[in-house]
């Protein structure tokens, strides 16, 4: 083969290979099923922000979740794509709308991380609930670039009177709420989950939802 | 030009070429191996980079051999010009240089394979031990139970009251793991004291270490357990004995 | 001397010439494989019991054996024994269509029992695996560029590198032993073909049959738990796992196929004369290791058939809460997981110790170390599995026995290297483009071997375990000893498959490319996993972050290298420079015949005197 010729040869299979892949990543990369961000509003209060989520018995309604998706019928959380200023007070509201049970790890019962370890349930400020008695968990973590550790965990109880507020109709009923506050550091990017296993699978029930991107798990982005 | 001279010269420049290359492989054993590990936070860690050390440096002058015979053939033995060479000398085997080979790296393998045993056998955090029933104190000082859950790590202090999200150790003192998950496998491992040992569902697996230095460090997940394994990392916090005992009073008592 | 394709015709033969057996190909595989998945999907959708909890499972893994009949049926490899059954056999025109007698190209296409068919037809496969394969590493790359998921998220990333770990095993496994024990092996023994050529072609097309469901894992449901799939996490994954599981299941049918023809075309197949001391050391290469995989794979089936087991119908093999544990689950995968790495190594190592005999003009050093060390190698491989597991907590009073076995496996490891160089040693070294590879692969393995030395010592392993150390040593045994013996191959081989050398120039430029990137991607991983970076983590810390970008440069131009070879191979096929028929002048019999090679290898079969390396001794 003529020199040019191979040189030609060479130069087209890495750029159409190139190419191709490009064309497949940047498919990719578009197709993620990216939830648009919910950002922390400010309050009245100096350097208090406030985000308000809710979780769900099923992913029919709320928050991003208006088409349920490929799994109608999956516990979910109303966004998975938080975004909070960095060294602020972050005031959290979750709204919840689910039954519940026993923990299968009773550590988590309890508060860790927030602001005086305490949360507010429907106006009553405990430091922890009944391990029997929980819906979901809120359980913040990670380590971000500038090393700035955060460890926020509160259990989301369920009000064992009342049955599930079943959201199929699309009407909010009466929910359990739950504040607390924690305090940011630098920037970074966080993942949260939730440590109350009840998706699929018999060992440790951590399949279904809670292993699937974008159901009871997300980000917490510190800007 | 006898074959016994050629033989000769090629013994005497390839022995130049190798002595040349295992000088370097050593230099970087001994320097770059340390440099690029992480600093050591107990004894387990320092024997295993001290064992690194050793086997690079005694893995240079195999490396050399090679590359040293390589870049020989390459230079020297290589034909040059058109068309096909003439045939090399019909050399079917050599008892001795086969030999040789055979004894040499029987006796390397041998000394690396002396050093892990007698290394495995003195330092007892060096193998993990696993115990079906929930392991009780043994010669340890104090004991940790872990729990991995994805995708967390949570400790508590059996015979306190203390559980937390947070792992403080004191200095010095040592410390024996009881780990266990309550879903998939996870890996815990104490990245700056060389320790890691799996946490299965179901079992309850050991592994101790004796931290001998004050500071922060951390502990990765190293068995993929799902969606955010690449998250499950947390730090653990070795102080002074007095620094502990205060940290674990400040502790509320937990469910 | 008769052919072996002659045949009695019995009573009541279909007459030659008709029928729809003739028109089978590739593309009616693929429309009936489809067809009875689609069938096998519906039926058991509608009848199973769908409030079961292994429901999914079980119509997944149904339709995927549909999908693998329906496409055996539509290749037609089912054809011939169904027709033994029904007491209307093949005839000899038959046999001879089925050879692709006379039927040019598009024989490629079809179920086709000419050794050198299915050879090219691996050729094509592997490209696909390890197109494949790459597709996915170049995802992995990107997405670790940078620590943050930039590009994809983590469940994607996770099912990236499940899949990726699969299908380049699988392309590895076949890499050199698909081709070349195929194309090439039954020459060298002076045979007219394989000892069962129609089982040859079905080795082939099952493979192909199990790619769709691997790929398709991907694709529906995801696979989050490495190619590994380690008990408690695979129960609890969709059903891309049943999907993967079945996709295993079909592999160890092909390759157990393939094993069983190989062993049995050398050991009664060869040629007067060609006793045992004088085969090719690539032909023991290829034994060696097809007994190796037809001891190791069968653990593959059961590993994932119990596994299936636990998803479908509720036993609990590997469920702890319920008796089981994960690990036999381990146990049972390492028994298959550690001697399949010596299935891939050992027909690369000795392809490339051919290469070098012929390339430095000289015997095979010391052929009985050369065999012995193959034999010994895989003989340890099967007494080593736990070091993949020392950190399990699994039995630890066994890791100082299987630390022993460990080690001791580097002496015939060793002992190759000394061939090699031995055979290297006083040469002529013409180095045309086959003999690049060889020395890439001396430089490469010996880097990726010690390092194995390194995790085979408990202490060190404690703290490398499930670093990216361990990915960087596996990637230069994989990638820069493995593939590059593959490679060699194919620029040695090449000239008697297509009768046209592959451009030189074009394929030092990829072997360039390639090598460099090895050392830049891997080296650099090493430093990784050296400074505590855990393995298959979808994103990481800051101070990861330049050795993962210089890793992803590196990656690249292995792509680069890698695409520039796919490139000299399809231009090189028709329109590179002719070769003749046996340009390297080499002594095995495979060049001893014309280019193209006949439908029967030879005209009259031959009468051998001596071992093929008799350069520089008198004939």
């Amino acid at each position: 083969m003529s020199r040019s010729k191979t040189i030609g040869v060479a130069l087209s299979s890495v750029l159409l290979g190139a190419g191709v892949l490009s064309l497949m990543g940047f498919g990719l990369a578009s197709a993620q099923p990216h939830q648009p961000a919910l950002t922390a509003t400010p309050t009245g209060t100096r350097g208090h922000v406030a985000l308000t989520i809710s979780v769900y018995p099923d992913s029919q309604i709320g928050g991003n979740r208006g088409t349920g998706g490929a799994h109608p019928d999956w516990v979910s959380y109303s966004n998975d794509n938080l975004v909070v200023p960095a060294n602020s007070v972050v005031d959290m509201t979750v709204k919840q709308y689910d039954t519940g049970g026993e923990l299968n790890n009773s550590v988590f019962g309890n508060v860790f991380g927030t602001v005086g370890n305490t949360m507010n349930v429907n106006g009553k400020e405990v430091s922890s609930w009944d391990p029997t008695s929980i819906g979901h968990t809120f359980t913040l973590r990670g380590i971000s670039g500038d090393g700035t550790r955060l460890m926020v965990s509160v259990p989301i109880p369920f009000d064992t009177n009342k049955g599930a507020e079943n959201n199929g109709g699309g009407v909010e009923i009466a929910p359990m709420i739950v504040k607390f506050s924690f305090k940011t550091g630098g920037k970074g990017v966080y993942q949260w989950n939730c440590e109350f296993p009840c998706g699929g699978s018999r060992q440790g029930q951590f399949g279904e939802a809670m292993s699937t991107y974008g159901y009871m798990s997300g980000t917490l982005t510190v800007k | 030009m006898t074959n016994q001279n050629d033989n000769k010269k090629h013994h005497r420049d390839i022995f130049i070429v190798w002595a040349l290359l295992t000088v370097i492989g050593v230099l970087v054993g001994l320097y770059a191996t340390p440099w690029l590990m992480p600093k050591s936070a107990s004894h387990t860690m320092s024997m295993g980079i001290l064992t690194m050390v050793i086997f690079t440096v005694a893995a240079a002058p195999v490396a050399a051999l090679v590359y040293a015979v390589c870049l020989y053939a390459l230079t020297i033995w290589r034909h040059r010009g058109e068309g096909v060479p003439a045939d090399g000398p019909a050399i079917r085997g050599n008892g001795p240089a086969t030999v040789l080979w055979l004894v040499g790296s029987t006796v390397l393998t041998l000394f690396l394979l002396i050093w892990g045993l007698g290394l495995l056998g003195s330092d007892q955090s060096a193998g993990a031990k696993a115990s079906i029933e929930a392991a009780n104190g043994g010669s340890a000082e104090i004991t940790v139970d872990v729990t991995a859950q994805q995708w967390l790590w949570s400790f508590s202090y059996p015979g306190t009251h203390v559980k937390s999200l947070d792992l403080y150790l004191p200095v010095n003192k040592d410390v024996e793991f009881n780990v266990t998950s309550k879903d998939v496998v996870h890996g815990f491992w104490i990245v700056q004291m060389g320790i890691k040992v799996n946490a299965n569902p179901g079992v309850i697996t050991t592994t101790s270490v004796t931290p001998d230095k004050i500071g922060t460090y951390t502990i990765r997940c190293t068995e993929i357990c799902g969606l955010d394994h690449a998250f499950m990392m947390t730090k653990v916090h070795v102080v002074s004995e007095a620094d502990f005992q205060k940290w674990l009073a400040s502790q509320p008592t937990r469910i | 001397m008769t052919t072996t394709l002659e045949h009695f015709t019995p009573v009541g033969a279909v007459p030659a010439g008709g029928g729809l057996h003739r028109r089978l190909n590739f593309f009616t595989a693929l429309i009936s494989g489809g067809l009875f998945a689609f069938i096998a999907w519906a039926l058991s959708h509608h009848f199973l019991n769908s409030d079961g909890s292994g429901f999914s499972d079980q119509v997944t893994v149904l339709a995927s054996i549909g999908w693998v009949l329906g496409f055996e049926l539509g290749i037609g490899a089912l054809t011939p024994i169904g027709r033994w059954i029904i007491g209307k056999d093949q005839v000899h025109d038959d046999e001879l269509y089925l050879a692709g007698k006379n039927m040019g190209v598009r024989r490629h296409w079809k179920y086709c029992t000419d050794h050198k068919v299915v050879g090219v037809q691996y050729i094509v496969v592997t490209a696909i695996l390890l197109g494949a394969g790459g597709i996915l590493a170049m995802g992995i790359r990107t997405n670790l560029m940078t620590p943050g998921l930039h590009f994809v998220n983590q469940q994607v990333y996770n099912s990236f590198l499940s899949v990726h770990g699969m299908v380049m095993i699988l392309a590895l496994i076949v890499a050199v032993a698909g081709p070349w024990a195929n194309f090439v092996v039954p020459i060298m023994v002076g045979a007219r073909d394989m000892a069962f050529p129609r089982l040859n072609a079905l080795s082939l097309w099952t493979l192909v049959a199990a790619i769709p469901l691997l790929l398709g894992s991907l694709a529906i449901g995801g696979l989050d738990m490495g190619w590994v799939t380690q008990a408690p996490i695979s129960e609890q994954t969709g059903v891309g796992f049943d999907l993967f599981a079945m996709s295993i299941v079909t592999f160890t049918i092909s390759t157990t196929v393939a094993g069983i023809n190989t062993i049995c075309t050398v050991m009664t197949m060869r040629t007067k004369g060609m006793n045992l001391e004088r085969l090719p050391i690539f032909v023991w290469a290829s034994v060696v290791a097809a007994a190796l995989g037809l001891y190791a794979f069968p653990f593959f089936l059961v590993v994932m058939s119990l596994n299936l087991a636990d998803r479908m119908v509720g036993t609990s093999f590997f469920v702890a809460s319920q008796g089981g544990t994960g690990w036999l689950q381990e146990n049972l995968f390492w028994l298959m997981g550690h001697p399949e790495v010596y299935v891939i190594l050992i027909p690369a190592v000795g392809a490339l110790m051919e290469i070098t005999t012929v390339f430095a003009r000289k015997p095979l050093f010391s052929y009985r170390t050369a065999l012995g060390s193959m034999v010994s190698l895989a003989g340890l491989s099967a007494l080593v599995w736990a070091h993949h597991m020392f950190t399990t907590g699994w039995a630890p009073s066994l890791g100082g026995p299987f630390m022993v076995t460990t080690e001791m496996i580097s002496i015939p490891t060793g002992l190759m290297f000394l061939v090699i160089l031995g055979t290297l040693w006083r040469g002529n070294i013409w180095m045309r483009l086959p003999m690049y590879w060889v020395f890439g692969f001396l430089f490469n393995f010996i880097i990726g071997g010690v390092t194995g030395i390194y995790l085979s010592d408990i202490p060190v392993d404690n703290q490398m375990h499930g670093t990216m150390f361990v990915v960087a040593h596996f990637h230069y045994v994989f990638v820069g000893s493995v593939l590059f013996g593959a490679i060699g191959a194919l620029c040695f081989w090449y000239p008697k498959v297509t009768g046209r050398f592959l451009d030189e120039r074009l394929g030092k430029l990829s072997f360039w490319l390639v090598f460099v990137g090895v050392q830049v991607t891997f080296l650099s991983m090493f430093v990784s996993g050296l400074r505590g970076m855990s393995r298959r983590y979808s994103s990481y810390e800051m101070i990861f972050e330049h050795t993962n970008l210089v890793s992803t440069m590196g990656a690249y131009t292995i792509m680069a290298g890698m695409l520039v070879l796919l490139g000299a191979v399809i231009t090189s096929w028709t329109g590179g420079e002719p070769s003749g028929p046996n340009p390297w002048k080499s002594k095995t019999l495979e060049w001893l015949v014309p280019t193209p090679v006949p439908l029967e290898n030879f005209e009259v079969l031959p009468v051998i005197t001596s071992d093929p390396y008799t350069y520089g001794e008198a004939q």
